[in-house]
């Protein structure tokens, strides 16, 4: 089981996210709270339904609680302005889609840039960064490629690279290996346990408990509530990656 | 931002015959524009020339026909040397010249002979109309006082007379009168169509002596201190002339005045109705190429709305994508602006040799057309821009 000890990340305080469309109102998230420490692997599970891409919308800054409060390090995000937003969106949180969501006509290396532009980084000190990222997670010699000319295994680790390249405090990943073959995802699973024992934060939502398995902390969702937080079960010696 | 410039550039590259068709609008409205105003600028610097050429504030009186019962004189006009001397006299009169003409004229010489405007002048004339001689001299004081049988060729009769030829010091017959060149007039241009070269110029006593008979002369040249003396002189002319014919009330004027000024000013209207139609035209193409581009980029954010979410996800604020989809619209309206500024060059040169007018492209036409082509990308990118910049991250991300 891995050190808690680390600095609050994540601090949710009761948070509700309520869904209006004419009459009808959906309550996604019924007064969640929990915390995620600097250096965990948090896997969010639950069915469909159960309100973990709302929490995880939440998690990221692109979605604001209805009420309650949500920390992210130590920061209050449930009222900031969407400018200020997009700039924590920017520094603080690396997303990995289940769709990969990689630009089509960018290559790679501009795919990975993207944060490090929007961030403002000098263009002289972006160049080494993406190089460094992409080496991560085994591409330096995809940098080049367009996202057509890349299998979805590497596409999805482009994006795993772009998640990084500004250094974030958290990386968010909603079923990162959903569109993926098994060995694919083998692999991307690999490197973000690789990342997380290099220091990263990452919250993981997935429905598959085998995916779930690879993570630190396991917290189960079921009807906008979380119903249970436990470490996950020791695992086996992982896979090659 | 120059990082802004690349992405919208290459966007448009992506779609580059949609863009294409959609800066047709703003090409076609910005090049009408520098059509129209180098039409209009040259029309107004064709008026300034005209002036210039006729004489500033000149005023041109004719004299009617002298009619005897039902006949009426072939030669004799209405305006003697004495009216002449009394419109002289009126305050704001600075000049008169008397002059008479002879149109459709055969003249000759040696084997050549050609059709031509003849004028009796004085110096008075040459210098109320700003006459100049580019070889030989004018008609001077001395060739009126003396009645010398001298002639001063225009441009056209000098080459038709005189083909290869020097023709100063040569012999011009008109019937059975013989002239000397003594010169040849500087050139003129046209007016209203008629050519102001082809004319030849002698003493007017040889023309009411020798040629016609008779003292009256068919018009009277009156120079006016200023444009503001023009309108008040043509009346006091106008008043002063029915008292010398002694003309009772319920008679019509044997005479008749015009501002030569107004007159060419009128003969430019003709490039008026062009220039109505064409700024219409390019208005109007530029509001449907502006709704062209909104509706492009409209689509384009439609289109590329994961991308926006994408790009939002890392990092961008609104203001950012709303400055990359204004400055893809501000590329797509300039790039037709850059167009529109090169095919309306080429329009008016076309116009221009088309229908025989004077055209001017002058610098600041272009930038201005080129500054309303930029507008016009601000104006209709800024409404998609904004709608792009407002979008909710998560849906824009979910967006199939």
């Amino acid at each position: 089981m891995r050190d808690r000890a680390g600095a609050k990340v994540l601090e949710l305080a009761d948070v509700w996210k309520t869904y209006r469309s004419g009459e009808l109102s959906v309550q996604a998230l019924r007064g969640v709270s929990f915390v995620v420490r600097e250096g965990e692997f948090v896997a969010v599970m639950g069915p469909s339904g159960s309100g973990k891409t709302t929490l995880l919308g939440i998690l990221g800054c692109l979605d604001r609680p209805t009420s309650g409060s949500y920390r992210l390090v130590g920061q209050e995000m449930s009222e900031l302005p969407e400018k200020r937003r997009a700039h924590v969106r920017g520094a603080e949180i690396g997303f990995v889609f289940q769709a990969y969501n990689l630009l089509p006509r960018s290559t790679a290396y501009k795919n990975v840039e993207l944060p490090l532009v929007y961030g403002r980084v000098p263009l002289r000190d972006r160049r080494q960064r993406v190089l460094d990222a992409l080496a991560d997670v085994g591409l330096s010699d995809r940098a080049s490629h367009l996202p057509t000319q890349l299998s979805g295994g590497q596409q999805q680790r482009t994006a795993i690279a772009r998640a990084l390249v500004a250094k974030p405090s958290v990386v968010l990943a909603d079923e990162p290996t959903g569109n993926l073959d098994s060995a694919s995802a083998q692999d991307v699973l690999g490197v973000l346990e690789r990342l997380n024992r290099g220091g990263a934060t990452i919250v993981l939502v997935t429905h598959s408990g085998e995916v779930a398995e690879r993570a630190s902390r396991i917290l189960r969702m079921a009807d906008g509530l979380v119903v249970a937080d436990e470490p996950a079960k020791p695992r086996p010696i992982s896979a090659p990656i | 931002m120059l990082e802004q410039w690349r992405i919208a550039f290459g966007a448009l590259r992506a779609n580059w015959f949609r863009a294409a068709l959609t800066a047709l609008g703003v090409v076609i409205g910005v090049s009408s524009l520098v059509a129209v105003t180098a039409v209009s600028a040259g029309a107004q610097r064709q008026v300034g020339d005209s002036i210039r050429r006729l004489g500033a504030n000149v005023i041109l009186v004719d004299g009617e026909f002298i009619t005897v019962g039902t006949g009426q004189s072939a030669t004799d006009r209405t305006l003697t040397p004495d009216d002449a001397a009394a419109v002289a006299k009126l305050p704001m009169v600075t000049a008169v010249a008397p002059h008479q003409d002879i149109e459709s004229l055969s003249v000759s010489a040696g084997r050549y002979h050609t059709v031509t405007r003849l004028f009796g002048i004085t110096p008075a004339y040459s210098n109320i109309y700003n006459q100049a001689a580019t070889r030989g001299r004018l008609i001077s004081a001395a060739d009126v006082s003396f009645g010398r049988s001298v002639m001063m060729l225009g441009v056209i009769p000098a080459a038709r007379l005189f083909p290869g030829q020097d023709p100063l010091g040569k012999t011009v017959r008109v019937g059975s009168h013989e002239f000397e060149v003594i010169g040849i007039q500087d050139r003129k241009g046209k007016l209203a169509g008629e050519s102001l070269d082809n004319r030849v110029y002698v003493p007017l006593p040889l023309v009411l002596r020798v040629l016609l008979g008779g003292g009256t002369t068919k018009s009277i040249g009156v120079r006016v201190r200023n444009e503001r003396d023009i309108g008040p002189a043509m009346d006091a002319i106008g008043a002063l002339l029915r008292k010398q014919h002694n003309l009772p009330p319920s008679y019509a004027d044997d005479f008749s005045i015009e501002d030569q000024a107004a007159f060419v000013k009128e003969a430019q209207s003709a490039t008026t109705t062009f220039r109505v139609l064409t700024f219409a035209l390019g208005g109007i193409a530029l509001l449907v190429g502006g709704i062209g581009i909104m509706n492009m980029m409209l689509v384009s954010v439609h289109e590329r709305t994961r991308e926006i979410g994408i790009r939002k996800s890392v990092g961008a604020d609104p203001l950012r994508i709303q400055v990359q989809f204004v400055i893809e619209a501000v590329v797509l309206s300039t790039l037709g602006g850059i167009a529109g500024v090169l095919a309306g060059i080429g329009a008016t040169r076309l116009v221009g040799s088309l229908a025989g007018w004077q055209t001017l492209i002058t610098a600041s036409s272009l930038v201005l057309a080129f500054c309303v082509a930029l507008a016009v990308g601000l104006f209709f990118g800024y409404y998609p821009a904004r709608r792009a910049a407002n979008m909710d991250p998560i849906a824009a991300l979910r967006y199939e």
